[in-house]
């Protein structure tokens, strides 16, 4: 730790660098060797099956579990200086708070926090409540809130104090409909506006719908990690309905790629390359089987995801 | 500024919960109950050497203060017992914590509003158990300024104690330790005066041990110094009140019980600091 002490905090560097987290618990170990880096403006998904080390990493990033091994930096700063939360909002995966406060109570507490000063506070509580659909609602005390106003005021409570990396931690799994939108809004516009966003979800349909860039975590390891294009278009699937599946065909198809599942006689193949689906049909009919569809399949990120997490070591 | 949010929460929280409220109640009947007694035992008609009368007067105000430390003592360690324990449990620090707030600054701000209602309280009782007395009796006490002075500065050591608790325990277990403390340093304390009055050095020793661990007790004796009547102090041959010191309190004590707060809010930040949260 001495060392990284005394690297000064740079103007370039990325919003989030980890390299080489470890974090042992009494008898678990919840990160083994996390390494992943965020670029200043990028949406960001962290996605992992619970009890992935999502949590954890998110905590050791604010300061609040500390690291067994390995580095992690914000904006340049070391995690365990205060300097390193200057700019940060984040919304806990469970979002709680003093029942008896008012949401403007506890927007302004969290506004001083952030070190906003009473001019600021005046503007930025209106806007925040504005933006997570609480106008009207902020002089109520949160006793009264449902769990998604609950959760929605924990949004604008990350919104404050204007930050620069938004960490969210499961931010919608409270939430009806109608409150997911209201979040995938403001992460769009957080985009908009150059914020940095850090989303751990297992919510995947969530995440592909905003992510730029997403890491696929398990068990305290990084598995994948890319921009969200290359990850779905990485392994395409070709499907193909004939007349008949025998051992044959199947032998024949598998010259193509990793026969993933048969259903009838409708069989999944995992394709290096989407081109080859006319040779795929070519081979079919010259073995004397009739061709009723052959389509490319695109993964969704569930595809993926299930395939990374499932397959492997386990 | 930053610490002065947290201090505000606390005594915000102290008030939504109701606890000034039920306090103040409560703490006015006590005031009223030694009003009564003070108005109901004519003091000066009773004594006309005026010493039966200081004598009288000064058993009710020592016992009156005496009921405030224990009153104090009590409120400190139920205020402190959960401060940080009760956030780490139900969630609320995550939010906090990942501001740019040290666990220092959130630790002094949580001990700083405790520290204000509890001083607060002391002010309010002692004053006007010490303002009653002299308004019904005439009594004046040694020093009032250094009496209350040293009854919070007893208060602020156990609340100091209880937090520096709260960032190792569990709440109810915190509290039951840092209680059983108050009564350990009060048996110290007894402990101490019988090893005084037999002469063994051994039960001296074992009462200052006790004492520098938890100085509640020392700190009450020195207060309790501080509010008997001249009069009654210059009669040496009068028996002293029990529970009470009839010598004035040594500087290395007054000057413990300064260091005290300020050392376990050092520890609790060492401990705090290091916690996973």
């Amino acid at each position: 730790m001495a060392g990284m002490e005394q690297a000064p905090a740079t103007e370039g560097a990325p919003a989030i660098a980890v390299a080489g987290l470890r974090k042992v618990y009494r008898r678990t170990t919840a990160l083994h060797d996390l390494s992943l880096t965020v670029g200043r403006g990028e949406v960001f998904g962290f996605l992992g099956p619970n009890g992935a080390g999502k949590t954890t990493a998110m905590k050791i990033l604010l300061g609040l579990a500390h690291p067994s091994a390995g580095e992690a930096r914000i904006f340049g700063h070391p995690v365990q200086r205060r300097a390193a939360r200057q700019e940060v909002g984040y919304l806990p995966e469970h979002f709680r708070f003093h029942d008896w406060l008012t949401g403007e109570a506890l927007l302004d507490l969290h506004g001083r926090l952030a070190g906003l000063d009473a001019d600021e506070r005046r503007a930025r509580i209106p806007e925040a409540l504005e933006r997570v659909g609480l106008t009207g609602r902020g002089g109520e005390r949160l006793r009264g809130y449902s769990k998604g106003m609950t959760q929605r005021l924990g949004l604008a409570q990350a919104l404050i104090g204007r930050p620069r990396l938004v960490l969210l931690d499961e931010p919608t799994s409270a939430l009806d409909p109608g409150g997911r939108r209201t979040v995938r809004e403001v992460i769009r516009d957080l985009r908009t506006q150059g914020t940095t966003v850090f989303l751990n979800s297992h919510l995947l349909s969530e995440v592909e719908m905003v992510c730029d860039r997403v890491a696929v975590v398990d068990r305290g390891r990084v598995v994948r990690a890319g921009p969200l294009d290359e990850l779905l278009a990485g392994s395409p699937e070709v499907r193909v309905t004939l007349d008949r599946v025998d051992e044959a065909v199947m032998a024949e198809l598998a010259r193509f790629g990793q026969v993933d599942g048969v259903d009838a006689t409708t069989v999944t193949v995992a394709v290096d390359d989407a081109g080859r689906a006319p040779d795929i049909a070519q081979a079919i009919v010259q073995a004397g089987y009739r061709l009723h569809a052959l389509v490319p399949v695109r993964r969704s990120l569930e595809d993926v995801f299930v395939g990374l997490v499932q397959g492997g070591d386990r | 500024m930053k610490v002065l949010a947290v201090a505000r929460l606390t005594l915000a929280e102290a008030a939504k919960r109701r606890l000034l409220l039920t306090g103040g109640l409560v703490s006015l009947a006590f005031v009223g109950l030694f009003l009564a007694a003070f108005w109901f035992i004519d003091t000066r008609a009773t004594t006309p050497e005026g010493v039966m009368s200081a004598l009288a007067s000064t058993f009710l105000t020592i016992f009156g203060l005496y009921t405030i430390y224990f009153l104090t003592g009590v409120l400190s360690v139920f205020l402190a017992a959960g401060a940080v324990s009760g956030d780490v449990d139900n969630g609320i620090l995550h939010a906090i914590l990942a501001r740019p707030l040290s666990r220092a600054q959130y630790l002094f701000g949580r001990w700083a509003g405790l520290a204000a209602l509890v001083t607060g309280y002391v002010a309010v009782m002692g004053g006007s158990l010490l303002v009653a007395a002299w308004l019904f009796a005439d009594y004046v006490a040694l020093d009032p300024w250094a009496t209350m002075g040293l009854l919070a500065l007893q208060a602020l050591c156990l609340l100091s104690l209880a937090l520096l608790g709260s960032t190792l325990l569990p709440t109810v277990a915190n509290g039951v330790a840092v209680l059983a403390l108050f009564g350990l340093a009060w048996l110290g304390g007894i402990i101490g005066g019988v090893g005084r009055s037999v002469g063994n050095e051994t039960l001296a020793t074992i009462a200052t041990v006790v004492g520098v661990a938890v100085p509640s007790d020392a700190l009450w004796r020195a207060a309790s110094y501080f509010a008997q009547s001249p009069l009654l102090l210059v009669a040496g041959e009068i028996p002293g009140i029990p529970f009470a010191s009839t010598v004035p309190p040594s500087a290395a004590v007054v000057t413990w019980g300064l260091a005290y707060p300020l050392v376990a809010l050092g520890f609790a930040v060492l401990a705090f600091s290091r916690r996973d949260l």
